[in-house]
């Protein structure tokens, strides 16, 4: 969205950064506060939609059977989609939205799966249902709705309270057949008896956008506006960071670059341990629903 | 054998009566960004719509000296469906229905009134259950009135149809896909116009005077629940800025 900010406007906001106070009252390393929603599309396996301020997402997770590669047969694969509605801005009009959606999914990819499917979100394996024959695919389609800056931050919250939420049914093989056989499967209709996803391990990304001399988290489309790069990194709940992916145009100081890795470390606790419980919050208000 | 779309006791497949519209609900002012927004649920179909405007026209030589140029986008979730299918903007569906939904819009809103401006409708389907066209134009008239943009009335718009010898309000995707027709109308209520009517499939003409009866019923019904959640929403505003005190 093009944000149109008088000469006075923007030296107010890097100013005020430089001094470590933003415009909206937060320090340099504070998040917004959001809230979590879950299994709110019926027809997808599980579901979540998160609002960080006027950000607004939704992730869907849809796990379908199919065969796994022949290159990889003991693992299921994973596709992750994001779409920008062009509600979130009129510039996502036609094909106005694919660079960002692109980019969008890209990274997300590259924080939680890695480019070889081996990273530290999804167990792959643990998706296969017969080896070489049979395993399920997951489709993970996000949706942004309305978009107030750190639309990455907010997706990966999404995906992995969509995760939370996907419930994959039993599926019993009822005839272990011969290698070149098609086999035999049943796929349970109990709705109780699905096996969930342990989310623990999928990281969180924190975005730091540079304004200035200085980096912030969490930044508003206003603070995008006047961002010369940003680094997204992904840290999972041990510490690990499980990814990085530099955006923007400006060149960064190799010095400053490991100042920001500590700083995500940093950050990412506090980030976890809030994901945890909105996460937490959302199941216990769906279960009183029932 | 063919679906029994109606039972012995004369009910629908979901439980409804024939001429029983689906649960409606609205919300005004969804998206903080937009100039005004609103979703509308009818039954499981869930519609999102955001309007942008008006504002300076993006491609000048489109600019229109003496009225307001309307643009509108449809598209649909990935996820909206039960089976996933990646579907691409713009394909031959989505830009008809953007231009169907951009017609019976244009009809209502006051265009002259804003003239050498560009108003942005953009509609997407969350869930899609039957009826999304109609879905589409309710929310695109709220967002409209959000954004007090001038319209004459405000446009409702319903589906009808006709299966096993009755005529059927407002059908769900079951009965969209039963093979008997589907006549959706857009009204304006007040002024009592059709801004939009479609039909497929093959009906006797006294038996399609009875279901547009119908679906006109329906719209009305609609226009009155919409109503009501403008106003609803104007109480709040006004609540919030202290014009009025409850």
């Amino acid at each position: 969205m093009v944000v149109g900010l008088s000469a006075a406007e923007r030296r107010y906001l890097t100013d005020g950064i430089a001094q470590g106070l933003r415009n909206d009252g937060r320090g340099l390393y504070d998040f917004r506060a959001f809230s979590v929603e879950l299994a709110i599309i019926p027809q997808a396996n599980g579901s979540a939609r998160v609002r960080l301020g006027a950000t607004d997402v939704i992730t869907s997770v849809k796990a379908e059977l199919g065969r796994p590669q022949a290159s990889r047969p003991s693992q299921g694969r994973v596709e992750i989609n994001i779409e920008c509605s062009s509600t979130a801005a009129p510039q996502f009009e036609g094909r106005g939205g694919e660079d960002l959606s692109l980019e969008l999914s890209r990274a997300l990819y590259r924080s939680l799966l890695c480019n070889n499917g081996t990273g530290p979100a999804i167990d792959l394996s643990a998706l296969t249902v017969i080896e070489g024959k049979l395993c399920w695919n997951l489709f993970i389609d996000g949706l942004v709705l309305s978009s107030d800056g750190n639309l990455l931050d907010v997706l990966a919250i999404a995906v992995k309270a969509a995760l939370s939420n996907t419930g994959i049914p039993k599926v019993e093989v009822t005839s272990a057949a011969a290698a070149e056989q098609e086999a035999d499967f049943e796929i349970s209709d109990n709705p109780d008896d699905f096996s969930g996803f342990d989310v623990s391990h999928v990281p969180v990304i924190i975005t730091l956008t540079k304004v200035g001399r200085t980096y912030i988290v969490d930044a508003t489309e206003e603070e995008e506006s006047q961002m010369s790069s940003a680094i997204s990194i992904a840290v999972n709940s041990a510490g690990h960071v499980c990814g990085i992916t530099k955006r923007g145009g400006a060149g960064l100081d190799p010095s400053v670059l490991l100042d920001m890795i500590s700083v995500a470390k940093e950050v990412s606790k506090s980030l976890l341990s809030t994901v945890d419980a909105e996460i937490m919050a959302a199941e216990s208000r769906g279960d009183d629903q029932m | 054998m063919a679906l029994e779309f109606i039972s012995p006791e004369g009910l629908r497949l979901d439980g409804r009566r024939p001429a029983e519209i689906r649960q409606l609900r609205a919300n005004l002012g969804v998206i903080d960004k937009a100039d005004g927004s609103a979703t509308f649920e009818m039954g499981n179909t869930k519609v999102i719509a955001a309007v942008y405007g008006p504002h300076e026209v993006q491609n000048r030589s489109q600019q229109l000296l003496d009225q307001a140029l309307v643009k509108c986008e449809y598209s649909m979730a990935n996820f909206s469906t039960g089976d996933r299918r990646r579907k691409q903007k713009g394909d031959r569906r989505s830009v008809e229905i953007s231009l169907v939904i951009r017609q019976s819009m244009e009809a209502a809103i006051m265009t002259h009134l804003l003239p050498r401006t560009q108003i942005d409708i953009f509609v997407h389907v969350l869930q899609a259950d039957g009826g999304t066209r109609s879905a589409c134009i309710n929310a695109a008239s709220l967002a409209l009135a959000d954004a007090g943009i001038p319209m004459r009335d405000i446009v409702a718009s319903c589906a009808s149809g006709y299966l096993n010898n009755t005529p059927l309000l407002d059908l769900n995707y079951l009965e969209d896909s039963g093979g008997g027709p589907d006549v959706t109308i857009a009204l304006l209520p007040k002024l009592d116009k059709i801004t939009l009517l479609q039909m497929d499939a093959k009906l006797p003409l006294e038996m399609f005077e009875k279901v547009f009866e119908l679906g006109n019923k329906g719209c009305v019904a609609i226009a009155n629940y919409m109503r009501n959640v403008l106003l609803e929403n104007t109480k709040d505003l006004a609540f919030a800025r202290g014009v009025v005190k409850v």
